[in-house]
């Protein structure tokens, strides 16, 4: 193995690696010309200064919400970049382009051909079960066409460069091809961590590939309507393996990000949901699969798609890009007949090869197959989720026999290729270089009649020096991949657009999707939520440890405010001496209990899933913040792992910290549009209920003069409002002066009537659409919460029962507050958010499995 | 011979649907042997959105949205269908003892490159609904050898279904999978369509799922019932030469001039007759049909 390196070995001596190609050496002693300047650099940064750069480029891909979901439910960890890039010299690179570029044109005659005459089958050029027998083959699909010359507008190629130093094409990706947007912030982050090696190095820039995406989007869209076109992209949901590129890719485009449920068919024509009503789409991006698109005609129970889409595609009152049903080309039996396809379709063979592959539908192939086994990797024809490519020379005795009898039980749905051997590039692991084999993507967008190739792509290593699979899910690290422009620096006169998304040009205003609002709305209220909770728990886990032990009354009562704010039913409000007496665990399943609903891990896990919804609407600095409670979350458990004797009010000052961050972001940095108006108006109806609560679980219960002092000061710190307390007058009753701060100062921005004032505003800015004549159900509520605040008599309200000892006017006063503020957050619901439903099926297919 | 059709098909729901969109195969194409005259679709309460198309296997499709709030659906297709006089030439009495052997069949399958049997291989592979099989195919078997003419062979199976099978309908429902009809020796008229295609498949020849209407005569001295009509499948063979032949399993005949094509596919899931997805309802519905085929 090349990395066993002798004991004095210098790290950034970077040898070639054993078996394959090696990039950097090609068939040469030294290494090749445009590999040098690269080395060198990093020769003269030595390994400390790699480090800091591998540690700052992983800084950044963090603060941005790079990531790669992958295996479990919602585990996503940061996008692994290697500060090693690829280099490819820019003659070699010419003749790469040009065989890409040939090939995307014949795909795109090929899926032409495939969903209208079908001259290959007729012609016998391939078998009609090739095509029949595929998943991908969508027969509802049948004669749809984009408008324009292209049918196939996006096409993606996974690319190996073979022992003879050939590239070759090992997959063909023309669903929805994802990685251009992984490969745009690899470039960004390279840039910033090594500025002046990336400038000296001439790389071309990747910012053409996209403008011509968004032209010929637009050139597509123009063929529909005359207005300013509505281009859409459509992803499955923050689940989804690479749902940070499609954020990424609709900021930088500047097209909304929408999910299924965010669209609607209606009158023959698709439309997004918005707040402001519906707004016509005429260009879907899509990165959802096709068969997942349409459950009418399609796949019946998904709910990735919209339904009746394809009859709107049909009518050419849409256009889906790449098209539904382009799928088919994934096949990769078809590289089995390319180059007779393109002598067909094309009338010459293909410049640029694909990999041997023999395809076991055809009985000679799948003989071959079967005796050589050992040297194949084995595929199957349509690419599902969990299936993995198998690798003959690495399988045991028995997932030979059982990939053996898979082939004879279904020799169509089984292809086979050559086993390449993966050319290697050197990529830094623990410290120095080593050689790690190496599988290039390649983005080809249609563009002015015919193909523009992105000058670099998506370049990926493997984990381990003989790893096989090199896919993000098996543990590859991505790479930048610079193409060396061939004169120095041509200053081309593209702005510098790989820095920073440019927002869509032409005046339509930003519009998006109702979930997006919606998710805002609960980010804010999740926030103030959290930081409510937390607050509490913080002043109750203080009175705790103080060594001034509290009487039983008042002690007892603080633990049922928790309760009662956190609506941790039924903690502290059960009757159980015992659970008062020893309050430790169930404060601690307060703060921790992930499954517990209200406890500050579940607000906060559900404040972060409404933040990863919307991640494309969030400022970079808004997303550290929220990396930041992301980490917070999980150092909590090691944090308050010796309960309350840990100091557990310390553990939440983080937290609390961060959210007065977040919120400060929000008032100081974030427009004023929609979007920021309704997650303000989540906070508000939040705070305002938090208090409610607390108030009612605490100051109700008339206690002891003594001990009332120190629970209202208790709920003072927690609703932060001691110091101004104490600052005021000392004069007059103590309760009358706390409630009067905590409910009616209008000064205080804590106050439940400084809420209302602020709901108040912002339901007079919302869009005019949604209201009606006079004062609409939610701005009544919130005018009477108000006025009733306004109109109170403040010596009645602290006046206790003399038999209960229950403040009884107060008690009714927060609990019409705390009714009239649910009401109002219902209300905005009702009215302003898309009530999500799910489709049922007319007849149950519970056949409609894929093939 | 001239028939007027008339299918009715109606949802009741527990709660009003918001929204539907929904896909008809119920209009009747025309093939060889019938050519429809006339057919029209009535839809209440009345359709958004609605277009007529041919789909992918040639057959026609409706499609259309309800967009407004309903407590029921109801789809009304009425369609006068001409069935040609050259129907007349086949019946279930024809010795089919000609035509391509099982032998030449699979052959000439393999090797032609003439279109139509370059086409019908499409329907030797499996599809969502049919799936070849071993035990299909050792169902299958006896009828089946090298020299016999394929045709002969499927009357014999289309026969051997008729006398194994019991017609019963309690006994499956829309999706339950050919191997438990195959277990159960029980089923429907599509469960036999569905079982005569999945033993063509298993030996390697094409057969593709035909719906349409059957005409129902009342027993003697009985006037004919409103509704008493059901829709009705069967299924089609691809023999080289003779082009697609169709059977009905459930009948043990050839379809003759009171059969009639509305659409046909790879299984039913391709040509159900009205499927789609639709909002809200609430959990339970209704659903009534009523078919009426009457000559005129």
């Amino acid at each position: 193995m090349e990395n066993v390196a002798p004991q004095m070995a210098d790290p950034l001596e970077y040898s070639p690696g054993s078996g394959g190609y090696d990039e950097v050496y090609g068939d040469q002693q030294n290494p090749r010309e445009h590999w040098r300047y690269l080395l060198e650099g990093f020769r003269s940064l030595g390994p400390q200064g790699i480090r800091e750069r591998q540690m700052k480029a992983e800084r950044i891909l963090r603060d941005d919400g790079a990531s790669y979901n992958s295996g479990a439910l919602g585990i996503s960890s940061t996008w692994p970049l290697d500060p090693v890039p690829l280099v490819l010299e820019s003659e070699e690179w010419g003749a790469i382009e040009a065989g890409l570029l040939e090939r995307a044109e014949l795909l795109d005659l090929l899926l032409k051909d495939l969903y209208g005459e079908r001259t290959l089958i007729r012609h016998g050029v391939i078998p009609p079960e090739l095509l029949f027998s595929h998943g991908g083959f969508l027969r509802a699909c049948q004669g749809i066409s984009v408008p324009g010359e292209h049918q196939l507008l996006l096409y993606a190629a996974d690319m190996i460069r073979g022992l003879d130093g050939r590239m070759r094409v090992v997959g063909d990706r023309t669903q929805a091809p994802s990685g251009a947007g992984y490969a745009l912030e690899n470039r960004t982050v390279m840039s910033r961590v090594l500025p002046s090696l990336f400038r000296d190095s001439h790389v071309h820039r990747l910012s053409l590939f996209f403008q011509s995406l968004r032209v010929q989007l637009n050139q597509v869209a123009g063929h529909i309507t005359s207005d300013m076109p509505r281009i859409v992209i459509l992803t499955p949901g923050s689940l989804n393996e690479t749902y940070f590129e499609h954020g990424y890719l609709a900021n930088y485009l500047g097209f909304p990000l929408v999910q299924g449920s965010d669209l609607l068919v209606s009158n023959g024509y698709l439309w997004m949901k918005s707040l402001g009503g519906l707004e016509r789409v005429d260009v879907v991006l899509r990165r959802v699969d096709d068969y997942y698109c349409d459950p009418v005609e399609l796949k019946a129970d998904s709910h990735l798609g919209v339904p009746g889409l394809l009859e709107v595609v049909r009518s050419g009152r849409v256009v889906v890009a790449n098209p539904l049903g382009s799928g088919v080309l994934e096949n990769p039996a078809l590289m089995r007949f390319m180059p007779q396809i393109a002598q067909h379709l094309l009338g010459r063979e293909l410049r640029l090869d694909s990999v041997e592959t023999y395809w076991c539908g055809i009985p000679q192939d799948m003989a071959y197959v079967v005796e050589n086994i050992d040297r194949l990797v084995i595929k199957p024809t349509f690419r599902k989720k969990g299936v993995q490519s198998l690798f003959g020379h690495r399988l045991s005795a028995a997932q030979r026999a059982q990939v053996l009898d898979q082939i004879r039980r279904y020799p169509m749905h089984v292809v086979a290729q050559e086993y390449m051997q993966p050319s290697v590039t050197p990529s830094w692991r623990q410290g120095e270089l080593c050689a790690r084999p190496t599988l290039l993507r390649s983005f080809a967008v249609a563009s002015q009649g015919s193909y523009s190739v992105m000058p670099g792509g998506l370049t990926r290593v493997g984990e381990a020096a003989d790893a096989l699979n090199l896919s993000n899910s098996d543990g590859a690290i991505s790479k930048d991949t610079w193409i060396l422009a061939s004169e120095p620096e041509k200053k081309i006169s593209l702005r510098d657009v790989d820095q920073q998304p440019r927002p869509q040009g032409g005046g339509r205003s930003a519009v998006f999707p109702c979930r997006v609002v919606e998710n805002l709305f609960w980010m804010g209220r999740y926030a103030e939520r959290t930081e409510a909770a937390s607050r509490l728990l913080r002043t109750v886990f203080v009175q705790l440890n103080s060594t001034y032990e509290m009487p039983e009354d008042s002690r007892n009562l603080l633990l049922r405010s928790v309760t009662e704010l956190t609506t941790t039913y039924p903690g502290f409000t059960l009757v159980d001496a015992e659970l008062l007496a020893e309050p430790e665990s169930e404060l601690m399943a307060v703060v921790l209990d992930a499954e517990r609903n209200g406890s500050v891990t579940a607000n906060l896990n559900a404040f972060v899933r409404c933040a990863d919804q919307v991640r494309e609407m969030l400022s970079a600095d808004t997303q550290r913040l929220i990396n930041d409670l992301r980490d917070e979350v999980g150092d909590l458990k090691e944090l308050l792992q010796h309960g309350l004797a840990s100091a557990p009010e310390e553990a939440l000052d983080p937290l609390v910290t961060s959210l007065l961050a977040l919120s400060g972001l929000w008032h100081e940095s974030m427009v004023r549009g929609l979007g920021w108006r309704f997650m303000d108006m989540g906070r508000r109806v939040e705070k305002a209920l938090q208090t409610v609560r607390l108030l009612r679980a605490a100051l109700v219960q008339e206690l002891p003069e003594q001990e009332q002092g120190r629970v209202l000061e208790a709920v003072l710190v927690s609703l932060e409002t001691l110091m101004t307390y104490r600052r005021r007058s000392r004069s007059g009753n103590d309760m009358v002066r706390g409630l009067e701060l905590l409910l009616c100062d209008a000064g205080n921005p804590r106050s439940v009537f400084y809420q209302l004032r602020q709901l108040q505003q912002h339901l007079a800015e919302l869009p005019a659409a949604a209201h009606g004549v006079g004062l609409a159900a939610e701005d009544r509520y919130v005018l009477e919460a108000a006025t009733a605040i306004q109109l109170v008599d403040l010596e009645q309200l602290t006046t206790a029962d003399e038999e209960s000892g229950q403040r009884v006017a107060l008690d009714q006063l927060l609990a019409r507050l705390q009714h009239l503020l649910e009401e109002t957050s219902g209300q905005v619901s009702g009215k302003y958010f898309d009530q999500i439903k799910v489709h049922q099926q007319l007849v149950n297919t519970a056949w409609d499995d894929e093939l | 011979m001239i028939y007027r059709i008339r299918h009715l098909t109606r949802y009741e729901y527990e709660k009003p649907v918001s929204l539907c969109y929904n896909m008809a195969y119920l209009l009747p194409r025309d093939t060889h042997y019938q050519s429809c005259r006339s057919s029209q679709v009535r839809i209440s309460p009345v359709q958004t959105t609605g277009q007529r198309r041919t789909d992918y296997f040639g057959n026609t499709v409706y499609y259309f949205s309800l967009e407004q709030p309903h407590h029921h659906l109801e789809v009304d297709v009425t369609s006068e269908i001409q069935i040609l006089d050259s129907k007349y030439a086949r019946n279930m009495e024809l010795d089919l003892d000609f035509g391509a052997t099982c032998g030449q069949a699979l052959v000439q399958l393999q090797d032609s490159r003439e279109l139509s049997l370059l086409e019908a291989r499409e329907f030797v592979l499996d599809s969502p609904m049919v799936r070849a099989s071993q035990a299909l195919r050792d169902y299958a078997k006896p009828s089946f050898n090298r020299n016999r003419p394929l045709l002969s062979a499927v009357r014999e199976l289309t026969h051997r279904i008729y006398t194994d099978f019991t017609y019963d309908p309690d006994s499956t429902h829309v999706a339950t999978p050919l191997s438990e009809v195959l277990k159960k020796r029980a089923g429907v008229c599509q469960d036999f369509a569905h079982l005569a295609v999945g033993c063509l498949r298993s030996l390697g020849f094409p057969a593709r799922y035909v719906s349409g209407y059957l005409e129902t005569l009342p027993p003697p001295g009985q006037e004919k019932l409103v509704g008493s009509d059901a829709s009705h499948a069967w299924f089609a063979v691809f023999s080289p030469g003779e082009g697609w032949l169709e059977f009905d399993p459930t009948n043990d005949n050839m379809p003759a001039e009171n059969h009639i094509t509305t659409s046909w596919g790879r299984d039913y899931g391709d040509v159900s007759p009205l499927k789609g997805v639709f909002f809200d309802g609430g959990d339970k519905q209704k659903l009534t049909v009523s078919v009426d085929v009457a000559r005129i």
